[in-house]
């Protein structure tokens, strides 16, 4: 550039900076909607409790929904491909939500309300949702008539026994594994010795533990009593597989299909083509509905673009909408403000409570005082904002997420629901008694643009009260490797989990049974609490599920209230949103998103 | 002819007195001698344009210098989390509810989206950190871009091949791509696994990180200079009476690269200040809750503040823009005064 041109340049800089500043507005934040009414909603829920439906709640077909016709095709945005399709295989959330539609269990979750809060336990495949005369040690189902594979076969009780057989096999190694864990009586990996090879090499379990005496009859037989496994059944994880078309290591590209819908195509990261399956009867299925002809899946697509798409809105976005997707942090606010949107979204929470451990491993975390401090101190509200608002995370009581039968909400020892910034003053208090002020608190945080963005609010909360806050980044990919060592150098991380059922049975035993601490195990506190244990053991026998569900209240209050291991954060939440054109939408507690069975083109 | 009264009048002698200065004075100038920096000084001085990028740039360092006096003042600090202070400033996902980022005569430049850090303070803080790492990096380049390369020039022979391959090998590092995957692994060096990353630690890396491969093209320009000027009179008549090699470095040429050095520096600084920033933004410079100019880039690019509250990015750029572009005019002045003949 030559000289004369320098002082244009300067002068075009500065208007070029004039012209950002004029566009430079802004409209300020939403005003925050009333959690008022929801927790009496979540309230009157829980104590309603899950209950096991009979013969006839399990008689399908399913009951119609209103405005409902047959015909359209759905396009599902999801963010990441299925990896796996065996039902074996599957413990991830999207791949559940997509189970729904293509495999059926022996169990399943029937909606009792039209608003997906009310549910209960009916027979999938099986005539109801099991029966016992003992306890729970014995389970007796009895298979439906007219149940078939997409190929026309029948299923018969060889397929239910082949289905459980082949979970010992070395190669399904993704699924739950609750149930094998039940019929080998012991905890950890070991179950695996009581079938090495599955059913392929000739060895079948034996009658002592899973029985058909005939076609139609499976007996499952415990040591211990296992009232939960109406529940366990229910899990995407336990869906029927086929004997005769069972291809191993190929089943997971290529399952044989029960449910509505079979599979037409399958590109693994870019596409997913479902067909209506002509061999499903609806009288025989008590929960699921054949509305759509077709599902065709998308892939690699994020939370924002599954959102922008949706929001255009024309074409085929208008009958668009995503199983697993929810709407990004950036436009939550703008679409719940929205009046118009209101009928396209859906709210309502996911399984996973969030929780600060207290690594009570640590010396100076021995002091009950100290960790009273830390209760109190920590600001939730660092946690709320990082993912969104009170649309996205709901500041949390207890350990029992509002989706498990047992949840209460009005337990909040330490006020975190009044005082969601925390109680410095309180906690400084704590910390002067116990002669610990300025006590170095190792804070372990993962390191994504959330947890940086939570961590440092919180350390400077947790230091208002006269803690010494070092904050040590974990990488994201190893986080949950590096706080679930035994020997780890933090004092506070945060964790969340989710429950497998609606029965806290799948969250306090991993969590808080202090015998499980090993290095990989879920135990992150370190609670090693001899009421704790004991209770586990004497609850876990408890065969009435209502029952229970109190019991197990009882001890997540003695966890939060009397040891202080683990500071409840957060109740997960999430918004979805669909096309214009799609209906039935309904937001699914227990499958914690759309429910995809009810869905149809308006 | 000439009343003598006329001469003798009082009033007279003023004009005979004032007569004469003016007279003189061109007659002053041309006998006065200028050194080059007099003559450089008067040269930039003309120059409206690099005048006034001169006074932003003072003010940029001035405000830099004072942030902490200047956030006294002002009642606020910028790790406050107003979030939390102040909740009924922001709704639950920490968006300010106020229009414009929450601008207040309270908060002037408005309150951050997320934790609600004060933005005026945090960007004073970020301008103070920022330019405090940047001029410490160009110090550092500078100075061992003078070392390295006036002694390749002059020493020459088998330092000189050293030196210049030294260069090559490090010119050929991609910088940026070593600043993000080196950045970590120094920083790892130094922390004990119990305690935070101290921010020295980090600002050391940064300006250690920046300087290994920062310093290369002033020396290769210096390595130009000094070998062009060995070869001079002067410098072989110093040599022949006798001076010591450091005198003569000293003495002899430094003074003569003085120019090219203060070019190559004030060119240098802005593209630090923008290195840094850009490190920062991609979270391997300063991280959250310390305040950093990139740092605050990269807030203002997340989906909450161009969703919620796209005023929030006006702070951090506008304030950058002015600085770099008045850098960069500061840079082509000081450079025209020096040398008015060159071409750019």
């Amino acid at each position: 550039m030559g000289k004369g041109g320098r002082p244009a340049y300067a002068a075009l800089s500065l208007l070029a900076a004039g012209a950002l500043v004029l566009t430079g507005c802004s409209e300020g934040g939403s005003k925050g909607s009333s959690n008022d009414k929801e927790n009496e909603e979540n309230a009157a829920r829980q104590q309603e409790g899950i209950d096991f439906g009979d013969a006839k709640a399990s008689t399908g077909p399913a009951a119609e929904i209103s405005g409902a016709k047959p015909g359209g095709t759905v396009t599902v945005l999801q963010r990441d491909s299925f990896a796996h399709l065996d039902p074996g295989q599957i413990y991830v959330s999207d791949e559940m939500a997509l189970s729904q539609l293509i495999h059926r269990g022996l169990t399943s979750y029937k909606a009792t309300s039209d608003d997906g809060k009310k549910h209960e336990v009916v027979g999938d495949l099986a005539t109801d949702s099991g029966e016992t005369t003992d306890g729970g040690k014995t389970w007796t189902y009895k298979l439906k008539d007219g149940i078939k594979w997409a190929d026309g076969s029948a299923i018969t009780a060889a397929d239910v026994r082949h289905t459980f057989e082949r979970l010992f096999a070395p190669f399904v190694s993704n699924g739950p594994t609750y149930i094998q864990q039940w019929m080998a009586n012991t905890p950890g990996a070991e179950y695996r010795k009581l079938l090495p090879d599955g059913p392929y090499k000739g060895k079948h379990l034996p009658d002592s533990v899973l029985s058909t005496p005939d076609d139609k009859t499976i007996v499952f037989k415990f040591e211990q009593a296992k009232p939960d496994l109406p529940y366990a059944l229910a899990m995407a994880g336990y869906s029927m597989v086929s004997e005769k078309k069972d291809t191993k290591e190929k089943y997971d590209k290529a399952p044989m299909a029960a449910g509505p819908y079979k599979i037409q195509e399958f590109k693994s990261g870019k596409s997913m083509t479902l067909v209506k399956n002509t061999n499903w009867d609806p009288k025989t299925d008590a929960v699921r509905h054949q509305y759509v002809d077709q599902f065709n899946f998308e892939f690699n697509k994020q939370f924002e673009d599954s959102t922008k798409a949706i929001l255009d809105d024309s074409g085929a976005n208008a009958t668009a909408i995503s199983f697993s997707n929810q709407v990004d942090a950036g436009n939550l606010s703008k679409v719940l403000a929205d009046a118009a949107l209101k009928p396209r979204t859906v709210s309502g929470y996911q399984p996973y409570v969030g929780q600060m451990n207290i690594n009570l491993s640590q010396p100076e975390m021995q002091d009950k005082a100290v960790r009273e401090a830390i209760a109190y101190a920590l600001p939730i509200t660092p946690f709320v904002r990082a993912f969104g608002g009170t649309d996205a995370m709901e500041v949390a009581g207890g350990l029992i997420s509002p989706t498990v039968s047992g949840y209460d909400p009005t337990f909040d020892p330490f006020g975190k629901k009044k005082k969601p910034a925390g109680d410095p003053a309180k906690a400084k208090e704590l910390l002067e008694k116990a002669g610990k002020t300025g006590l170095k608190l190792t804070f372990g945080y993962i390191n994504t643009p959330e947890g940086q963005q939570y961590s440092t609010a919180m350390a400077a909360g947790l230091e208002k009260a006269g803690f010494d806050v070092q904050r040590q980044e974990i990488p994201a990919e190893t986080y949950y490797d590096q706080v679930s060592k035994v020997k780890n150098n933090y004092d506070i991380f945060h964790t969340a989990w989710g429950a497998d059922w609606p029965s806290a049975s799948t969250v306090i035993p991993p969590l808080y049974d202090g015998r499980q601490i090993q290095d990989g195990a879920s135990n992150y506190s370190h609670i090693n609490d001899e009421k704790v244990n004991a209770d586990i053991d004497r609850v876990s026998a408890i065969t009435d599920p209502v029952k229970a569900a109190a019991e197990w209240n009882k001890i997540n209050e003695y966890i939060v209230k009397d040891v202080v291991s683990n500071i409840p954060t957060a109740y997960y939440k999430q918004t979805q949103i669909a096309g214009s054109k799609i209906g039935g939408l309904v937001y699914d507690d227990v499958i914690g998103g759309v429910d995809p069975r009810r869905l149809f083109v308006k | 002819m000439t009343s003598p009264i006329d001469i003798e009048g009082g009033g007279t002698s003023v004009v005979v007195d004032g007569e004469p200065e003016p007279k003189k004075k061109p007659e002053e100038q041309q006998l006065v001698g200028r050194s080059p920096g007099q003559l450089m000084w008067i040269r930039f001085r003309r120059d409206r344009a690099g005048v006034i990028s001169a006074c932003v740039v003072i003010f940029f360092f001035v405000i830099g210098l004072a942030a902490p006096l200047i956030s006294k003042l002002y009642g606020k600090n910028p790790y406050t989390v107003y979030a939390d202070e102040r909740p009924e400033l922001f709704d639950s996902a920490g968006v300010p509810l106020q229009p414009n980022g929450g601008i207040s005569g309270e908060f002037w430049f408005g309150l951050e989206p997320g934790n609600g850090y004060d933005v005026f303070t945090k960007l004073l803080y970020g301008i103070r950190n920022s330019l405090m790492i940047s001029l410490a990096v160009t110090v550092a380049t500078v100075v061992t871009g003078i070392l390295l390369g006036v002694a390749a020039g002059y020493l020459g022979g088998k330092p000189d091949f050293w030196i210049s391959r030294l260069v090559d090998f490090l010119l050929a590092f991609p910088a940026q791509l070593f600043f993000i995957a080196s950045m970590p692994v120094v920083v790892s060096l130094f922390v004990s696994p119990r305690d935070e990353t101290p921010v020295y630690v980090r600002v050391v890396a940064l300006i250690a990180v920046q300087w290994v491969l920062g310093w290369m093209s002033l020396a290769r320009i210096l390595r130009g200079t000094t070998l062009a000027l060995r070869e001079r009179e002067f410098i072989e008549a110093a040599k022949v009476s006798g001076a010591p090699p450091g005198r003569i470095i000293r003495k002899e040429i430094l003074p003569n690269v003085v120019t090219p050095i203060l070019v190559q520096s004030t060119y240098m600084l802005p593209n630090f200040v923008t290195a840094e920033a850009g490190l920062s933004f991609l979270g391997v410079g300063i991280v959250e809750p310390t305040p950093d100019w990139g740092q605050m880039f990269s807030k203002a690019s997340t989906e909450l503040v161009m969703q919620n509250d796209i005023t929030y990015m006006f702070f951090p750029g506008i304030s950058m823009i002015i600085f770099i572009v008045a850098f960069n005019l500061l840079g082509d002045s000081v450079r025209d005064a020096f040398d008015p003949k060159s071409e750019r």
